[in-house]
């Protein structure tokens, strides 16, 4: 498809930022947002809703703030596409703090059959950093089970904070479009297919996401990472 | 061995799991079944069998002398998904939605709506002729009616195009037999394609190669 095609859903989305009131969204987010921030950590994927979140929150809160990015190694994020997170990260929160955590079991092909270990070593690493608040780019209209969670979330160690709970796809990528937010440009491969609404970041070739369809997405668009995930 | 074109016309799209099918491995697949029989459908999942079965193809150096699929027309990339729920009318008792019969499922199939899969080989004319009329559909999820095959033509052709055609690679061919090449990557290029033994830097299919 041509460079046509991704003008005309530029377009669309443009209008759609000021038809959808997304820069009023956008205001409510940084206010409700900044109560967190003083023992807050904002939790970067360096997905579409993560990034939206941190520009929004740099730009209208606060450029200090302490970003947290968990790097899940090279079978599951070939490195590329991790490169390409980091970079973005640094262009959109040049002056915040960034922790990057590394996925040691990552770096093993066991990493994409079994996901049991990423649970521990996820949730102990948030844990020893020890923050009051960590703010994540999560949607309620993502899953009923997301929806069902609330803005924010109570939890043993510290409380889940979700400041573009009420954002929609539409807002999203106007507020990308609008902005000129880096996103990894894998996005731009995956949304041709699966359409603007559905398009996600996830691990590539992780069998958790198996009952999602998406190994089979990554064996046909992402072929090069099967077998090489370090090119 | 002569040089071969194998044509199948399609009756529905055909699902992917990979950018191409490997005409190779779908006469081993094919020679597998034939071998087996009934007991293809209950084979052991933790300890694959050894070897793949001979096939009537040509081999130059270790890599089959056999196209991957070219897609005629070519029309891109589509997805077809499905979200299988379990919600049952039944009157009392409970079932399991996580797991067994009655479990919930996304499918999510990436399709290309083609007319004609076509592929060149080298191999035995008659065999081939045989083993191919044994496949009733082409790709993946076949048993809900992806990739159904109208009909198969295969025939005789003046040229060897299973490896190289008009200098572009038509498979995965191992950059240590080539002398120059436009692009590679990580592949499989020989059966089992399933394993890791048999992925080597290649040569990427429909780019530029030269033989050494």
């Amino acid at each position: 498809m041509s460079d046509e095609w991704l003008d005309r859903w530029r377009d669309y989305f443009l209008a759609w930022y000021d038809e959808g009131s997304v820069e009023d969204k956008a205001s409510e987010v940084a206010e409700f947002a900044s109560r967190f921030l003083d023992d807050g950590l904002v939790s970067v994927s360096g997905g579409k809703d993560s990034m939206v979140m941190l520009h929004i929150i740099v730009t209208r809160c606060r450029p200090d703030i302490v970003v947290f990015h968990w790097d899940h190694g090279p079978w599951l994020m070939p490195r590329a596409v991790e490169e390409e997170i980091r970079r973005n990260i640094a262009t959109v929160a040049p002056k915040a703090r960034l922790i990057v955590e590394t996925y040691s079991y990552g770096f093993k092909p066991q990493a994409r059959v079994d996901w049991r270990p990423w649970y521990k070593a996820f949730f102990s690493t948030l844990r020893g950093l020890g923050y009051r608040y960590h703010l994540l780019g999560i949607r309620a209209e993502e899953s009923s089970r997301r929806r069902a969670r609330g803005r924010i979330v109570q939890r043993k160690h510290w409380a889940e904070v979700h400041p573009i709970y009420d954002f929609t796809w539409r807002d999203v990528w106007a507020y990308i479009f609008k902005h000129n937010v880096p996103i990894p440009s894998v996005y731009f491969t995956y949304v041709r297919l699966l359409g603007w609404g559905r398009v996600r970041l996830t691990t590539f070739f992780d069998m958790e996401m198996q009952r999602y369809g998406q190994p089979q997405v990554d064996s046909v668009l992402s072929w090069r990472w099967r077998h090489n995930p370090l090119v | 061995m002569e040089p071969l074109e194998i044509v199948f016309y399609l009756q529905a799209p055909v699902a992917l799991g990979f950018p191409w099918i490997f005409f190779d491995s779908l006469l081993a697949h094919v020679r597998l079944k034939e071998e087996l029989g009934e007991r293809y459908y209950s084979l052991p999942t933790k300890i694959p069998l050894g070897g793949v079965p001979d096939i009537p193809i040509k081999r130059w150096r270790d890599v089959p002398v056999a196209s991957v699929s070219i897609f005629e027309p070519s029309t891109g990339l589509h997805t077809f998904s499905y979200f299988k729920r379990g919600d049952f009318p039944f009157l009392r008792g409970k079932i399991s939605r996580a797991s067994g019969f009655f479990k919930d499922f996304y499918l999510k199939a990436v399709y290309v709506p083609a007319v004609r899969v076509r592929f060149y080989a080298t191999g035995e004319l008659r065999e081939v002729e045989r083993l191919v009329k044994l496949v009733p559909a082409l790709g993946k999820e076949r048993n809900i009616g992806f990739g159904f095959v109208r009909k198969v033509e295969v025939k005789e052709i003046e040229r060897e195009w299973g490896l190289v055609k008009d200098g572009v690679a038509m498979r995965p061919i191992p950059v240590k037999y080539l002398k120059a090449y436009e692009d590679a990557t990580y592949m499989a290029y020989k059966p089992p394609y399933w394993s890791k033994h048999s992925v080597d830097l290649c040569a990427v299919p429909f780019t530029r190669v030269e033989l050494a």
